[in-house]
């Protein structure tokens, strides 16, 4: 680049500016020509996998690829699916924005769930806000119990994946003791509480379909999760302690409460798919109400990239294939462990396509720098 | 020039990277027999790439290469060594917990029965060293021993691979005047027993002073080749700019007021029990330029941490225009009107993911008119401050939200420049603010701390680069070993080698008081 001419031609920035805005715009479209391209190619691939374990290869895959849509029904599984998996997803990309690799959120759904089934249960809220307050406090929940690994991190250095798998049983050993020895009816025959009054669940709005209420929560929540990150003073905090921890710190950012806000606010969405779990999926609280949940929601994030706005995009995908996967698994006799490989196998190519840019993106700088 | 005596001829070498960066343009580059060429340019200008090329760490897109005039092809650096080029590069490539004889022998052992035959190896350092006069301690440990001593070992790794021609990238950026004087001498040493040397650098004295013939890289391309004595330091950087360049800092004499930054017996202990600042006092006034010079690793950047918050001290007393600073968060100093550039602007002075203008407000993105009702963040409001700033400080990029790690050195400099200086801070605390850029920015960098100083700030000066410190000081400190052994109050009158000899503990004033700053104030 030639200094000078860069200074005395000042009309020059501005076309610079707009070849790079007009080349961003470029690049964000052939990244998404090739993640659609992509999940192409993982599809084919799924489907040769299919070939060698199944004699009715064409009926098992139109199954993984149509079964979700097959019936109302089934979209409302997919759908309901999904809603779960977007608030985790919203959670774990809070978390991953800071670069806090915090695995909370399984522990934060099942304290939700128990908050919004003892508030659901034992509390005697009038109507509405029956509803409200059991919402609430599942998200109170989850914010609280973040601040624990978030304060070990900031405060005494302590690796936050470590303290957050180990308070994950925790949080699951308190809810089976509570369910157990409390909220489980003496008489019940299986380990799970009454069925929830009928003004402490997310109501069913479509005819034969599972789909309810608490879609509008995670769409709510994916709106505010985006302001969050982008919008406000402590989403700017988030994303500098992400970038550059150091930076930041020089920068004036107290760095020790932001990393303890990130994992707690990141609650606040896996609470809510705990409360959606109990209060809309099951309608009470059941043992094992989620078997590793939250883990799936890691997988949701990265395929999203982290954004809010993406979330519930990645959720709907992988809802789809966790659907089809069962009713391939049902309908065409394909064993669940190979329905597992071909899931992954797809999910593993998306993501690595996604992370193949970033590694691009990396090399093309690191091959700039050596220029010099 | 005849053909016939050159011994490295590269001829219409271009190479052009995978994403389209034009490294070299259609270079001639001749290197005669036992000479020492100094290849100068701008970082960016395709010096390093140039040698990578005839180091075979890079293929050339299109040239040709002839080595004492045949037509070779370098595929990797096992060829360039067959063919007798070595080269040590800017950072050392030696095993930290070996000794130094181990280093110079590694991948080339003498063996006896299988094994290392390490009696060898050090009687080969030993003999090599002997030989080309570079003095290295054979059977030290490398972290053991000083990095001009290092340097000396790279050498003698390159010389006992059969290296003739010598390549130095960038040999002096890391050594004191002392053992730059040192390192010329030997440089002389092996030229005078048939070697040949090239010699890369962006300091211009040192070119005038060692080489014989310097090559002036601007843009990937070769702007001349001319004999040093033709040549005035003037000339070769307006080769390498490509325009009239100010080498000297134009600096209105200072006028000192009231001590802004005031540090009395700063104590601090690390972490790992190193006593890294013993006793420290000095003051800064607003309008003047402290600078405080030393070989790096002598406490000054536990003493810059300090002063902006980053580290705790373990004793002692720092305020700010009478506002206690010590032990106090970044933001609260900050806030008590400190601005910082710090020394490694990759490290912490900008978050290279984010886009210029996120790196731009990190200071006040808490504040209106950047966040409003508490909560709400004006992205508006980034957007202009960011490119308000971009135009003020001349940053070089399309649009505010490129992210910084697209900007060149020098440019992310400017972006934490703009960031530190448009606070108008009462105190700046610049350590190394021209590390790593090219003299152009360098150039504004010197002239924005002489406006915010002659605006009224006190500025403290941290830098390793000793011509620089001498250059902008209005008063200079030396630092050795965790405390300030000596203050000048006209630096402009001491020469290099005597401040040398302070940092390097050799010399200390009797009384730093009487001379120091109180006696100043």
């Amino acid at each position: 680049m030639n200094s000078i001419e860069a200074a005395a031609v000042p009309a020059g920035r501005a076309a610079e500016r707009e070849r790079f805005q007009r080349e961003r715009r470029r690049a964000a479209l052939a990244q998404f020509v090739r993640t659609i391209s992509t999940v192409g190619i993982a599809l084919g691939l799924g489907f040769v996998i299919t070939l060698f374990v199944s004699d009715r290869p064409i009926q098992a895959y139109v199954a993984l690829l149509t079964g979700p849509v097959s019936s109302a029904a089934r979209v409302g599984t997919w759908i309901e699916d999904a809603t779960t998996l977007t608030m985790l997803g919203l959670s774990i990309a809070i978390v991953f924005r800071a670069q806090q690799f915090s695995l909370l959120a399984e522990g934060q759904l099942y304290l939700g769930a128990l908050v919004a089934g003892i508030i659901a249960l034992k509390l005697p809220v009038p109507g509405l806000l029956h509803l409200a307050v059991a919402v609430l406090g599942a998200a109170a929940a989850g914010f609280a119990f973040g601040l624990i690994p978030g304060a070990l991190k900031a405060y005494y250095g302590a690796n936050e994946i470590v303290s957050t798998l180990m308070l994950n049983v925790v949080a699951v050993r308190t809810y089976d003791l509570l369910l157990t020895y409390w909220l489980k009816p003496p008489s019940a025959g299986y380990t799970w509480s009454n069925p929830f009054p009928a003004d402490a669940v997310f109501a069913r709005f479509i005819e034969g379909s599972r789909i309810n209420t608490a879609l509008f929560v995670a769409a709510a929540l994916v709106v505010l999760t985006w302001l969050l990150v982008y919008k406000t003073p402590i989403g700017y905090e988030l994303r500098m302690v992400g970038a550059n921890l150091d930076f930041a710190r020089y920068g004036g950012i107290n760095v020790r409460r932001t990393i303890m806000l990130s994992m707690a606010l990141a609650g606040i969405p896996a609470g809510l798919a705990g409360a959606h779990l109990a209060m809309g999926v099951h309608q009470r609280l059941l043992l094992n109400i989620s078997l590793g949940l939250a883990f799936e929601g890691i997988v949701v994030a990265l395929m999203a990239g982290n954004h809010p706005l993406i979330v519930p995009l990645a959720a709907l995908l992988y809802s789809y294939l966790r659907i089809g996967g069962d009713i391939m698994e049902r309908t065409a006799a394909v064993g669940s462990d190979i329905v597992r490989v071909i899931q992954a196998t797809i999910i593993l190519f998306i993501t690595a396509e996604l992370l193949v840019g970033v590694a691009r993106r990396r090399r093309a700088r690191r091959e700039a720098d050596a220029a010099g | 020039m005849n053909v016939v005596d050159a011994l490295i001829e590269m001829r219409g070498i271009t190479k052009v990277y995978p994403n389209g960066v034009v490294a070299n343009d259609r270079v001639d580059f001749t290197v005669r027999a036992g000479e020492i060429h100094g290849l100068v340019g701008e970082n960016g200008a395709g010096k390093t790439t140039l040698m990578k090329l005839l180091y075979g760490l890079e293929q050339p897109t299109d040239g040709a290469i002839r080595l004492r005039g045949r037509p070779v092809e370098i595929r990797n650096p096992h060829v360039a060594i067959d063919l007798g080029i070595g080269m040590v590069h800017q950072n050392f490539m030696l095993v930290q917990n070996f000794t130094v004889a181990e280093n110079i022998v590694l991948g080339l052992e003498p063996r006896r029965r299988g094994l290392v035959d390490r009696p060898r190896a050090l009687e080969i350092a030993r003999e090599l060293s002997l030989r080309y006069g570079l003095q290295v301690a054979a059977d030290a440990r490398i972290d053991a021993i000083p990095v001009g001593m290092r340097q000396r070992v790279e050498i003698l790794k390159a010389l006992y691979r059969g290296a003739e021609i010598l390549i130095l990238d960038e040999p002096t950026a890391v050594l004191t005047p002392q053992e730059t004087a040192d390192l010329f001498k030997a440089v002389r040493t092996l030229v005078g027993q048939g070697k040949t040397v090239i010699f890369i650098s962006h300091k211009l004295r040192e070119m005038k002073a060692v080489a014989d013939r310097v090559t002036v890289m601007r843009d990937g391309k070769v702007m001349g080749t001319l004999p040093v004595a033709a040549a005035t330091e003037e000339t070769l950087a307006q080769m390498m700019v490509g325009r009239k360049v100010l080498l000297r800092v134009a600096k209105p004499p200072a006028k000192p007021g009231r001590p802004l930054l005031r540090v009395d017996d700063l104590r601090c202990v690390t972490e790992t029990g190193h006593e890294a600042l013993r006793g420290v006092s000095f003051d800064v006034r607003a309008g003047e330029i402290l600078g405080i010079a030393g070989v790096e690793g002598n406490g000054q950047t536990e003493l810059v941490e300090i002063l902006t918050g980053l580290r705790a001290a373990t004793g002692g007393a720092v305020s700010l225009d009478g506002q206690v600073i010590v032990n106090r968060p970044p933001r609260a100093v900050r806030q008590a009107g400190m601005s910082h550039v710090p020394e490694d602007r990759l490290r912490n002075g900008v978050a290279t993911p984010a886009s210029v203008g996120e790196n731009l407000i990190v200071d006040r993105y808490f504040a209106p008119p950047f966040t409003r009702y508490g909560w709400w963040m004006e992205a508006g409001a980034v957007k202009q401050t960011a490119e308000q700033l971009m135009e003020e400080f001349d940053i070089r990029a399309p649009d505010s939200a490129v992210p910084v790690r697209a900007l060149s050195g020098g440019n992310m400099q400017k972006v934490v420049l703009a960031r530190e200086l448009s606070r108008w801070p009462k105190v700046l605390v610049a350590a190394q603010p021209t590390r790593g850029i090219d003299i152009g920015a360098t150039e504004f960098a010197h002239a924005q701390l002489v406006r915010i100083r002659d605006w009224g700030a006190a500025v403290l000066l941290v830098s390793a680069d000793l011509s620089e410190v001498m250059a902008l000081s209005d008063r200079l400190a030396v630092m050795h070993n965790g405390e300030i052994v000596a203050v000048f109050d006209e630096p402009q009158e001491l020469t290099e080698e005597e401040v040398g000899l302070y940092m390097l503990g050799l010399k200390r004033q009797d009384e730093i008081g009487s001379l120091g700053p109180r006696a100043s104030r």
